[in-house]
C-alpha cells in the first residue's frame, strides 16, 4: 500500500515545512470557473489553487483528482476574495486586485493579466481588501476593505471611479440588491450600509446591534456575512444571525445559533450558514434548523454554490475554512468528500 | 477431403444428438427393426416386428412433433420478450419525462413556501403592533383632550389678560393720583415760601 512507505523514510526539512504549512492553512476564499468544471481557492499563503470539479465527481475519479491541478503563488499576503467573470478570475487581499485569464491558468508559470491598487488615501500602510463584488449592469468591479471605503472599478477601463464613504470600521462583506442597483455592506462597525450606485450616496443605515432582539455584545457588533435577496437581507457575525426586511429595516426572524457566522447565502427556500462550528446548517425562512452537515473543518469561512448552467453535472456546494480541505457536497444532505491543498 | 467431410459430419452429428440417447437413437431402432421386419420369416414374427417398427415410427412422429411445437413457442416467447422490453422503454422515458415534471414542480413548490414564510415573517412582525383601529381611536382621543386643554389654556390666557390689564389701569390711576398729589403738594411748598419770603422781606 503507497501509505505505508513515507513512515519508513525519516522526513527532511521540506516535508516538514510542507506538512507544517498544511496543517496550519487557512482557505479563506472559493471561486467557481464561468464553465462549472474548476474551482479556485486561495489561502493564507497567498497561493491560489485549481481543482477540478468535473474530474473529481466522475465515475473513475482518483485520490489525485482530489489533489489540485496547479497551484501558483497569487499574492504575497493573503488571497481574501475571489470573483470571476465570464474570462477572468479575480483575485484580491493585500490591498491589490489582481486579474488572471481562466483559459491560461492551468498552464504552468501563469502571469496575471493586470494589477490594480484602489487610490488609498496614505501610501504608507496598504489596508487589505476583504470583498470584491461584480456589478454586471455597469460592468464593475467592487472593493471594500480596510480603509473604509468602497471603490469601484470600472473593469473596461481599469479607472476608480468613485469612492463611498460612510463606514467608520474596516468593511467585512458586500452584496448586490439587483433590483434597484444597491450595494450593501457590513463592517466592523456594526452597521449594514445600503449605497445606491447611480447617485453614489449612502441610502439606508441598519445599525444591527442597536436591535436588542438580535444584538450580542458578548461577540462584539460586527458584520461578518451578508446575503440579500432584492426585499429581504441575512446578515451575521457578533449579532445573532438575522432576516431582516429591508423596506422597513425591521428583524423579521432570528435564528438560533451561538456561534458567530462567517458566510451565508440564499439558496432555493433556503438559507445556508456557516462560521465557527464545524457545520454548514440550512435554515427555514421561518428560523428553524432544517439540517447541519459536519464538514471536515473545525471552522468554515467561505460557502459556494456551483450554479454555473454550462455544468449542471458539477451543481455542488464546496465549504472551505480553517484547514487545508475543501468540502465537497453534491446532495445539501451529506459530504461526499474533501478535495486538499 | 473425405476426412475433411467426415469431421464434420461427425460434428454436425455430435452436435445434434452427441449423448446417444435421444432422437438419433431412435431412427437407428427405425431403420435396424425396418431391416429386421425385411428379413423376417413367419407371419407372427413379422406382424410384432411390424408393430414393433410402428411404435418407433410414431415415437418419432411423437418427437418430432414437440420439438417443431417447441420451435414455435420458442419463436412466440422471442417475439413477447420483444414486446415487453419495447414497452419497458417507452416507461423508463415516461418516468424520465415525469422526473423531470416533478423536479420543476419541486421548484415552483420551494418557490411558493419560500414566500410564505416570507410572509409569515412579516406577518408575525406586524402582530406585534397594536391594531390600527385601536391606534386610530387612542389618536382621536388624545387629539380631543389637547383641544380640551388648549381651549382651557385660552380662557385662562384671557383671564389673566384682563386681570393684568385691570391692575394695569389700577396701577396708572394709582400712580396718576400719586403725581397729582406730588404736584399739589410742590405747589403748596412754593406758595409757602413765596409767602415766607415776602414776610421776611418787609416794607422798604
Amino acid at each position: 500500500m503507497e501509505r505505508a512507505m513515507p513512515q519508513a523514510v525519516p522526513l527532511g526539512q521540506m516535508e516538514v515545512l510542507q506538512a507544517l504549512q498544511r496543517l496550519h492553512m487557512i482557505i479563506f476564499s472559493q471561486n467557481v470557473s464561468p464553465c462549472g468544471k474548476f474551482l479556485a481557492a486561495g489561502n493564507n499563503y497567498g497561493q491560489i489553487a485549481i481543482f477540478s470539479l468535473s474530474a473529481s465527481l466522475s465515475s473513475e475519479a482518483k485520490e489525485e483528482s482530489k489533489k489540485p491541478m496547479v497551484t501558483f503563488q497569487a499574492h504575497d499576503g493573503p488571497v481574501y476574495s475571489m470573483v470571476s467573470t465570464d474570462r477572468h478570475l479575480l483575485s484580491a487581499g493585500d490591498g491589490e486586485v489582481k486579474a488572471w485569464l481562466w483559459a491560461e491558468i492551468l498552464k504552468k508559470g501563469c502571469k496575471e493579466l493586470w494589477r490594480r491598487q484602489p487610490p488609498y488615501r496614505t501610501s504608507l500602510e496598504v489596508p487589505e481588501i476583504n470583498a470584491l463584488l461584480l456589478v454586471p449592469k455597469e460592468n464593475s468591479l467592487i472593493l471594500a476593505g480596510g480603509d473604509c471605503q468602497l471603490h469601484t472599478m470600472d473593469l473596461e477601463t481599469g479607472t476608480f471611479t468613485r469612492a463611498l464613504w460612510g463606514h467608520t470600521d474596516y468593511i467585512h462583506c458586500l452584496a448586490l440588491r439587483e433590483r434597484s442597483p444597491e450595494v450593501l455592506s457590513g463592517g466592523e462597525d456594526g452597521a449594514v450600509r445600503l449605497w445606491d450606485l447611480r447617485t453614489a450616496k449612502e441610502v439606508q443605515t441598519i445599525e444591527v446591534y442597536k436591535h436588542e432582539e438580535c444584538s450580542r455584545p458578548h461577540n462584539g457588533r460586527w458584520i461578518g456575512c451578508l446575503a440579500t435577496d432584492s426585499d429581504w437581507m441575512v446578515c451575521g457575525g457578533g449579532p445573532a444571525l438575522t432576516l431582516w426586511h429591508l423596506r422597513s429595516s425591521t428583524p423579521t426572524t432570528i435564528f438560533p445559533m451561538r456561534a458567530p457566522q462567517k458566510h451565508v447565502t440564499f439558496y432555493q427556500d433556503l438559507i445556508l450558514s456557516a462560521g465557527q462550528g464545524r457545520c454548514v446548517n440550512q435554515w427555514q425562512l421561518s428560523g428553524e434548523l432544517k439540517a447541519q452537515v459536519p464538514g471536515s473543518s473545525p471552522g468554515l469561512l467561505s460557502l459556494s454554490l456551483n450554479q454555473q448552467p454550462a455544468a449542471p453535472e458539477c451543481k455542488v456546494l464546496t465549504a472551505a475554512g480553517n484547514s487545508c480541505r475543501v468540502d465537497v457536497f453534491t446532495n445539501l444532505g451529506y459530504r461526499a468528500f474533501s478535495l486538499s491543498f | 477431403m473425405e476426412a475433411l467431410t467426415d469431421y464434420e459430419v461427425i460434428r454436425k452429428r455430435l452436435l445434434i444428438d452427441g449423448d446417444g440417447a435421444g432422437d438419433d437413437r431412435r431412427i437407428n431402432l427405425l431403420v435396424r427393426r425396418f431391416i429386421k421386419w425385411v428379413n423376417s420369416g413367419s407371419q407372427e414374427k413379422g406382424y410384432s416386428q411390424y408393430q414393433r417398427m410402428l411404435s418407433t415410427l410414431y415415437q418419432c412422429e411423437f418427437s418430432m412433433g414437440k420439438t417443431s411445437r417447441m420451435y414455435d413457442m420458442n419463436l412466440r416467447e422471442v417475439e413477447n420478450y420483444e414486446k415487453i422490453y419495447k414497452e419497458i422503454e417507452c416507461s423508463i422515458a415516461e418516468a424520465h419525462e415525469k422526473i423531470a415534471e416533478c423536479k420543476e414542480q419541486i421548484l415552483q413548490a420551494k418557490q411558493i413556501r419560500k414566500n410564505r414564510e416570507e410572509y409569515d415573517a412579516l406577518a408575525k412582525v406586524i402582530q406585534s403592533y397594536p391594531d390600527r383601529h385601536e391606534t386610530v381611536k387612542e389618536l382621536e382621543a388624545l387629539g380631543k383632550e389637547l383641544e380640551h386643554l388648549s381651549h382651557i389654556k385660552e380662557s385662562v390666557e384671557d383671564k389673566l389678560e384682563l386681570r393684568r390689564k385691570q391692575f394695569h389701569v389700577l396701577h396708572s390711576t394709582i400712580h396718576e393720583l400719586q403725581q397729582t398729589l406730588e404736584n399739589d403738594e410742590k405747589l403748596s411748598e412754593v406758595e409757602e415760601a413765596q409767602e415766607t419770603s415776602m414776610e421776611t422781606d418787609p416794607k422798604p
